[in-house]
């Protein structure tokens, strides 16, 4: 099943291919993905991100992002980014250095920014650095 | 595992782990373990919001680092806590640089040792409580100042230059003053190095502004003596309402010209305690000079002062010449003496209405209010002098250390204390470049390339 899914994180008109997958497509990626809805409720949560958060999608899935999930992106690096896009109804694509604190350990990573210009649905990637 | 009284089995424990896990996530406080080097262990998503813009390059894995810029004085505190565990600093207030997307924020900062290896930390943003706090304490000193006993006080009315237009018997008993005072600036009941002419007018266009403008700190006498006193400074008309004192003093006053009524409280033996606390808000733990709080506090004051009424304004940036190394060769406590005496240099250079503070690990600041260029220059090279030819002494004997200084004038084109600093910062780079140990003014800008 994975054969056909070969997605990578830097890879370019990502978003199109993301909206294309359901949960378990998403959860053969090798990257942590979260989607939210233009309300932030979290949407997606996958296999690899639940196990770096060391929390279950149950967890996630339907509460709001900035609030329960990840606090520490409630700022003008992430969350003011997407409120921007949305604003000027642009298609947000942007990558940036981060560091998050994964079960307590601040790791460094890459995070994916994606929305599309509707914003209905939008994307955090995490791809941890090598 | 077994199962446990409770009946809770492997899948119960691990869905508390997780909720526990999210429980920290989710902590409003920033919660950081650490080893007693400052090596971070585990840290929550706010304590990484918060910290993350401080560090130089988003790096977060020492705690002493990551918060060096606005707390250089977390190791020293730490190693100077001697008993095996305890609270450390419990709620000391930090004051961030203005961040590229933002406002300067005031963070609560608490550190407890749990044992000889570890310890924990405590940060939250505290911007707007810090705000609303200081509104409380400007009112709360306004009550201390009618409501708390006094030894004496002296009730002078002055003129709208600031200048003292009568003699009264309150005035001969409070500073030893005779008829000779009228006339002259109301700056003579402070001591000389306390008070500049502008600084006089601003505190009357505060009064003006406010309804009041209230100081406490070193008055001075006729004959020299100095006393801890407050002075409060009210508009006449203002008083005059609810006041029958003020009232009687404005009542000859020429009615087109605005007139002031000073207050100035003998408050000896009442200003130890109020000295200590103020202390321990905004002066550096290692140094006892101002903080970066108090520093930061003072600038932007000064900065409002100047743009009503432009005047000269200085400011130096002192950096220790090759810290680093003497840190490497000698420790932290050789260096931490060499910090003292640069800071106790400092003290005696500077005058007391010059604002002297530490505001990174080895890096000064002092602002000179109605200092020109070359005042500043002047005072600069005698601290450069006096820092060159006086070895720091310290545990493993005499240690020189040199320091360089970048000075930054205040003009139209400089909007901020971050745009001033940033200027003698500058000059700053080219005393360094140019072989430390020296004084460099805007001047050295205009010959340095690039």
């Amino acid at each position: 099943m994975n054969t056909h899914i070969a997605l990578t994180f830097t890879q370019p008109e990502l978003l199109d291919h993301l909206l294309a997958l359901d949960a378990s497509e998403l959860d053969t990626l090798e990257f942590g993905i979260i989607g939210i809805g233009a309300d932030t409720v979290v949407r997606d949560y996958n296999a690899l991100e639940s196990k770096l958060a060391g929390l279950s999608k149950e967890r996630v899935i339907g509460h709001p992002l900035f609030t329960v999930v990840a606090p520490c992106m409630n700022n003008f690096m992430v969350a003011q980014r997407f409120e921007d896009a949305a604003a000027a109804r642009q298609a947000l694509d942007l990558t940036l250095d981060y560091v998050l604190t994964l079960r307590m350990r601040p790791v460094k990573v890459q995070l994916r920014l994606l929305a599309g210009p509707q914003a209905e649905r939008r994307f955090v990637l995490v791809n941890r650095k090598p | 595992m077994c199962v446990d009284g409770d009946g809770a089995g492997d899948g119960d424990l691990a869905q508390e782990h997780e909720a526990l896990l999210q429980f920290v996530y989710m902590a409003p406080a920033g919660l950081i373990q650490a080893r007693s080097d400052g090596e971070i262990a585990m840290i929550n998503p706010v304590a990484a919001q918060l910290m993350m813009p401080l560090s130089r390059d988003g790096d977060l894995s020492n705690l002493f680092t990551a918060l060096e810029d606005i707390a250089p004085d977390l190791r020293s505190r730490l190693a100077a806590f001697a008993a095996p565990q305890g609270m450390v600093c419990d709620g000391v207030h930090l004051l961030t640089p203005g961040a590229a997307k933002g406002e300067r924020r005031m963070f609560s900062f608490s550190l407890i040792k749990l044992d000889d290896s570890r310890i924990m930390a405590m940060l939250q943003d505290i911007t707007w409580q810090a705000q609303r706090e200081r509104l409380l304490h400007h009112q709360e000193a306004w009550l201390n100042a009618i409501l708390t006993g006094v030894a004496d006080y002296a009730l002078i009315s002055l003129d709208a230059r600031g200048c003292v237009t009568e003699w009264n018997e309150s005035i001969g008993r409070v500073t030893g003053h005779g008829t000779e005072v009228v006339g002259r600036s109301m700056a003579l009941f402070y001591p000389e190095d306390a008070i500049t002419p502008e600084r006089v007018l601003d505190r009357l266009h505060e009064a003006e502004q406010s309804g009041w403008s209230l100081d406490d700190g070193w008055r001075q006498r006729a004959d020299g003596q100095r006393f801890w006193g407050s002075a409060m400074i009210a508009p006449q008309r203002a008083l005059a309402g609810d006041n029958p004192l003020a009232a009687a003093l404005a009542a000859d006053d020429d009615a087109d010209e605005t007139g002031y009524c000073l207050i100035v409280r003998d408050m000896s033996g009442h200003h130890r305690a109020a000295e200590e606390a103020r202390h321990a808000a905004v002066c550096d733990h290692l140094t006892g000079i101002g903080n970066r709080r108090a520093f930061f506090d003072a600038a932007e004051t000064e900065l409002r002062r100047w743009r009503r009424l432009p005047r000269p304004l200085a400011l130096l940036l002192i950096d220790a010449d090759l810290f680093k190394g003497i840190n490497d060769t000698h420790g932290h406590p050789v260096g931490d003496a060499v910090l003292r005496h640069i800071a106790r240099q400092m003290g005696a250079t500077f005058r007391q209405i010059d604002v002297v503070a530490r505001i990174g690990g080895e890096e000064f600041a002092v602002l000179l209010p109605s200092a020109d260029l070359a005042n500043a220059q002047r005072v600069a090279e005698r601290l450069r002098a006096a820092l060159e030819a006086q070895p720091a002494p310290t545990n493993a004997g005499p240690v020189r250390c040199t320091v360089s200084i970048g000075i930054a004038t205040m003009d139209e084109a400089t909007d901020s204390v971050d745009a001033l600093l940033e200027r003698a910062d500058k000059a700053l780079y080219v005393a360094k470049r140019s072989g430390r140990n020296r004084v460099c003014g805007p001047a050295a800008l205009l010959i340095e390339p690039g």
